[in-house]
């Protein structure tokens, strides 16, 4: 019964993100959203991942959001939409009904885990899975530079010379133009 | 050491952004052609060896001290191996000259072989989760290059590209919990062996269903397609000759067959299913491509449509069937990575995509417009180019394999092909010259190369195609042929 209601609490969060057009409040029902998925990953005694769920996921990047919102926000008033309102609870109602007649069913015919590959936590990370360290190491990497190469100073933004769109078709410098 | 694939381009990504605040332009091209020359010699010469009997679990090594780091080199790995090599190299030298005007060089070549690094690791992986991993490498680095000039059109497909390829991924790790859940492993020797003591097909078809979603998406097969014709043109030329020449036939393409083929073995239902989709993909891309006026957006579309053929040649599985389909892949790397380049010189010359703006650039763009005609009557499957061949390939295998209705939908494909890249080349560098381009001048040197060395390639692969076949294409088919025997004999590594 917990768990049923930690996973309509992490669902129904999940959506209100998506729904609220004010993002502080969309950030602020994310992190909300992963503390029930924390509390579920302790629940199921994965603990671990709900220390890294809260830690990281709640923690450190809704820190991050906030941040990043307060400091590009405007005064004016964000007007929630309606039409939302109405489609995301209906396509959340669709998907619950599926679930209950199909998934239950489906995860029925799943047999219990064969010789699961097992150990603590550091021996999983860095002696079972040190290749996926490496593309770990990657991932964040990739983050990095592309946060060094989108934010890089001193370019005009070529698409606002014209704010049809059309710019991808004419409003490219020849060569011998410059961007900067 | 095969792990160099992987650890060389990372290494090098990450000293590039360093160096580039010594040398803003020549030590970043120096040391980004330099790797992929060096990836690609190393992939012919010492790498090639290794499979000679098949394929081999390579364990990697860090100062002596054995890691637990095994990759899997095999025929078909090493192939896709070589072919990233080969077209990585050409898009290094070809971003000499066109990177120029973006600024920050290092930190683009950075992400580019970040790029290649996640596509290496993908093709090395011996398990579906680094499989998935690396296949996030490739993807995160690669939405940072489309939106790299930072206009409102790249930002805007890189948005959808990622928002796609998120539920892609999505779609990808539900099934890898699904597998691991069932069979306690993700290697793909565990998992091919534990799929089949269990016998559990209808939960085997519900992930092959979600790999099918995943994949699909990145391999932007039909119905997945939608966020590819905004993504490609978006992004520097060089970089939508990568996802077009490479991505989408690593991440999507080859990913998807490693699975279905090696470790869970085609099914009569999956083979009917890859050859509705690759059908449906030749036609919707080669009929989407022919109403485009934009020059990227159409080869955009035409990509589509290509790789429909090597989904429909890989998914029928018979021997022939793969070669064609791996045949393709190869080719559709060199032509459809060329034409991009070629594209991109046109639009750094003139300032403009549209095919109705341009006309008789051949006379003040001659290299460009030889080496556009080539790669043109290549993807149009005209003898004796490379084209021609695989496709001559794809519909024997299906003619074999008694689906005569595909093979001359197949080959009406390719009329419609052919239709379109004769418009592309009338419109862009046949007729009278327009006034406003009598000024315009040829591609700069570097970019002259890289395209011109894609373009004896075509006719080099399609004149000495016995030889490719013999010796990259046979032991890649060979591996895929095999089907799960090949995962089993890796089981306990």
């Amino acid at each position: 019964m917990l768990h049923l209601l930690l996973l309509i609490g992490l669902v129904a969060f999940s959506i209100l993100a998506i729904l609220i057009r004010d993002l502080l409040k969309s950030a602020i029902s994310l992190a909300v959203a992963s503390v029930f998925l924390a509390v579920l990953f302790f629940e199921m005694n994965a603990v671990y991942a709900g220390v890294f769920e809260v830690s990281v996921v709640a923690g450190l990047i809704t820190v991050l959001f906030i941040t990043a919102i307060a400091l590009t926000r405007s005064d004016v008033d964000v007007v929630e939409s309606r039409s939302h309102l109405i489609v995301f609870p209906l396509f959340f109602l669709v998907l619950a009904v599926i679930d209950i007649l199909v998934m239950k069913r489906l995860l029925g015919r799943i047999p219990a885990m064969v010789n699961p590959e097992s150990g603590t936590f550091a021996e999983v990370l860095w002696n079972q899975r040190t290749f996926d360290l490496v593309g770990q190491i990657g991932v964040i990497f990739a983050g990095v530079l592309s946060v060094l190469a989108l934010f890089r100073p001193g370019e005009k933004d070529p698409g606002h010379e014209s704010p049809t769109g059309d710019a991808a078709l004419t409003g490219r410098q020849p060569r011998g133009g410059s961007h900067e | 050491m095969i792990f160099l694939f992987i650890i060389v381009p990372l290494v090098m990504a990450s000293l590039l952004p360093l160096l580039g605040k010594f040398s803003k332009r020549f030590l970043p091209d120096l040391l980004a052609n330099a790797t992929m020359l060096f990836l690609l010699v190393y992939a012919v010469i010492s790498a090639k060896p290794l499979i000679a009997n098949g394929g081999v679990i390579q364990q990697a090594f860090w100062f002596g001290a054995p890691l637990n780091i095994r990759l899997l080199l095999d025929g078909f790995s090493l192939f896709m191996l070589f072919t990233i090599s080969l077209v990585s190299f050409a898009v290094t030298v070809y971003s000499i000259n066109y990177m120029e005007h973006y600024g920050a060089k290092a930190n683009y070549y950075a992400l580019l072989l970040l790029m290649i690094a996640g596509m290496n690791g993908l093709v090395l992986a011996s398990d579906l989760f680094n499989i998935y991993l690396f296949l996030e490498v490739a993807a995160v680095a690669s939405y940072a290059l489309v939106a790299f000039g930072r206009g409102h059109d790249e930002l805007e497909a890189s948005f959808k590209y990622l928002m796609l390829s998120a539920v892609a991924s999505a779609f990808i790790l539900l099934s890898i919990a699904v597998i691991f859940a069932l069979t306690g492993g993700v290697s793909f020797g565990t998992v091919a062996h534990g799929l089949e003591t269990l016998n559990v097909r209808f939960v085997v078809g519900f992930c092959s269903g979600l790999f099918l979603m995943g994949f699909g998406l990145k391999a932007a097969l039909v119905p997945f397609h939608s966020w590819l014709p905004d993504a490609h043109p978006s992004a520097p030329a060089p970089i939508s000759a990568m996802l077009s020449g490479l991505l989408i036939k690593v991440s999507g393409v080859y990913a998807m067959m490693r699975v279905f083929l090696n470790v869970f073995g085609l099914t009569p239902a999956l083979t009917t299913v890859l050859a509705v989709l690759g059908i449906a993909s030749i036609f919707v891309g080669a009929l989407a491509a022919l109403g485009q006026n934009d020059i990227k957006r159409m080869l955009a579309y035409s990509s589509i449509s290509q790789i429909g053929y090597v989904v429909l040649g890989l998914g029928i599985g018979t021997p022939l069937g793969i070669l064609g389909g791996l045949f393709h892949l190869f080719n559709h790397a060199l032509f459809k990575s060329l034409l991009f380049l070629n594209a991109g010189a046109i639009e750094q010359s003139t300032g403009t995509r549209s095919l109705d703006k341009m006309g008789g650039l051949a006379r003040v763009m001659p290299v460009t417009a030889a080496t556009s005609a080539v790669a043109s009557l290549s993807i149009a499957g005209v003898p004796p180019l490379n084209g021609f061949w695989s496709k001559l390939l794809i519909i024997i295998a299906l003619v074999q394999a008694k689906m005569v209705l595909l093979a001359v939908l197949a080959v009406l494909g390719s009329v419609v092909t052919l239709w379109y890249y004769l418009v592309l080349q009338h419109q862009a560098f046949f007729g009278k010259l327009n006034e406003a381009w009598k000024s315009v001048k040829e591609a700069p040197f570097w970019m002259s190369v890289s395209t011109v060395l894609l373009a004896l390639l075509c006719i080099v692969v399609g004149l000495a195609f016995p030889f490719v076949i013999h010796s990259w294409l046979q032991p890649a088919a060979d591996i895929l042929g095999k089907g799960v025997s090949v995962a089993m004999g890796f089981i306990g590594f």
